[in-house]
């Protein structure tokens, strides 16, 4: 060989070593990392107000724009979304999203919203959504989200969620409106509109709910796809 | 012999009017089933020729009248009888009986959605895709539906038999 080439040859193979040592190192690093930033955080530093359910990599993602006031959204809940959790979030075929709606006509739906967002941040969304709409009727003549839901939660977990809220209310609101904007983007026009997104591709559902034996009957066409 | 000629003239003339009356009943009726069938099997950019019937039987099913069984079975082939029964409009073959199926047809669907109306159900139409809400309007759009195609079934029966009574 070239010994005018020995040199170079070396210096590019420390560095190429020095490269792959570092990746290596990092993913280690980013491994141990994984399961404790799957945990819910006691204090979450960055919010993001992830309001879903699921493992966000199962083939088929459903998003639902909701108003928590919205008695159509209730009974969209109970009778469908209730058993998709059961048949198809929990076994990873189903990715649930839900997206805050609230509509001008119901006077304590954004309030229930920024409820559930700060409930999101401490992994208690799915909680927190079947106690909003369990008790719909409890709350959405008066308002008193805070008396009826907080039933559903130990004193102390609900005080961090309204801790939370106080805290970090304008975040929660722009999460929110984010919500409204994607939904007008999409031609939202009432709650629930469902979105089911597989293989790269979304279609809208026809709004106002979908009974449970319809949807399967699509969901299971979809993953034998 | 002019004086003959004109009246009889002016008559076939006006005998001409009520068939292009109904000519052009069949045709705007028969186009308008045809987009009908093709608002629910074509939507959101693409054909939907294999999950049409998904969508469209939640549509239906959203007026709360039918069993799921029967909502299927319908959403599967009322796109096609749809389809079927423009062509047989637009072609005016067996016009008497096509019309008669889209008179029948037109009052079930405005039963449905005057029934969702009085409901208060906040839904949608499905009538031409899914993107338009049961309410006055499309109730006034579907009652001129109904009124044309009653039209097209009567032209086409008293056509028909002023042709059998008409001395040959």
């Amino acid at each position: 060989m070239n010994p005018l080439l020995v040199r170079p040859i070396r210096l590019l193979a420390v560095v190429a070593l020095c490269v792959l040592a570092t990746t290596a190192f990092s993913k280690k690093q980013a491994k141990q990392a994984t399961p404790a930033a799957a945990k819910a955080p006691a204090t979450p530093v960055n919010p993001n107000f992830v309001k879903a359910i699921g493992n966000p990599s199962a083939p088929i993602t459903m998003e639902v724009f909701g108003d928590f006031q919205c008695p159509a959204c209730r009974g969209f809940f109970e009778a469908t979304t209730k058993q998709v959790i059961d048949d198809y979030v929990i076994p990873g075929k189903v990715y649930l999203v839900h997206r805050d709606f609230p509509l001008e006509m119901h006077p304590f739906a954004r309030q229930a919203a920024q409820l559930a967002n700060a409930a999101a941040e401490f992994g208690k969304f799915e909680d927190m959504e079947r106690a909003l709409y369990d008790h719909q009727d409890e709350w959405s003549t008066r308002g008193n989200i805070d008396q009826v839901v907080g039933g559903a939660f130990s004193a102390a977990e609900f005080k961090k969620f309204q801790a939370f809220e106080t805290q970090h209310i304008s975040e929660i609101n722009a999460s929110i409106e984010r919500d409204r904007a994607l939904g007008m983007q999409r031609n939202v026009n009432q709650t629930p509109t469902v979105y089911i997104t597989t293989k790269g591709k979304t279609e809208a559902l026809p709004g106002g709910g979908v009974d449970y034996k319809l949807l399967k009957s699509y969901l299971d066409y979809l993953l034998r796809q | 012999m002019a004086t003959t000629a004109i009246p009889s003239e002016a008559s076939s003339r006006s005998c001409a009017w009520p068939g292009v009356l109904l000519a052009v009943g069949r045709i705007v009726l028969g186009s308008i089933f045809i987009i009908a069938a093709y608002t629910k099997l074509h939507f959101d950019g693409a054909w939907h020729f294999g999950d049409y019937h998904f969508f469209f039987a939640m549509a239906i099913d959203s007026y709360k009248m039918l069993p799921t069984s029967m909502v299927q079975w319908m959403a599967r082939f009322l796109p096609w009888g749809e389809l079927g029964l423009g062509l047989l409009l637009i072609s005016g073959y067996g016009l008497r009986w096509s019309g008669l199926a889209a008179t029948a047809l037109m009052a079930v669907f405005i039963y449905a959605m005057t029934h969702a109306y009085i409901l208060k159900l906040e839904i949608m139409c499905g009538c031409f895709g899914n993107n338009e809400k049961v309410g006055p309007l499309t109730l006034i759009r579907d009652s001129s539906l109904l009124v044309l195609a009653l039209a097209v079934t009567i032209g086409a029966f008293v056509l028909e038999n002023r042709r059998d009574t008409a001395p040959s």
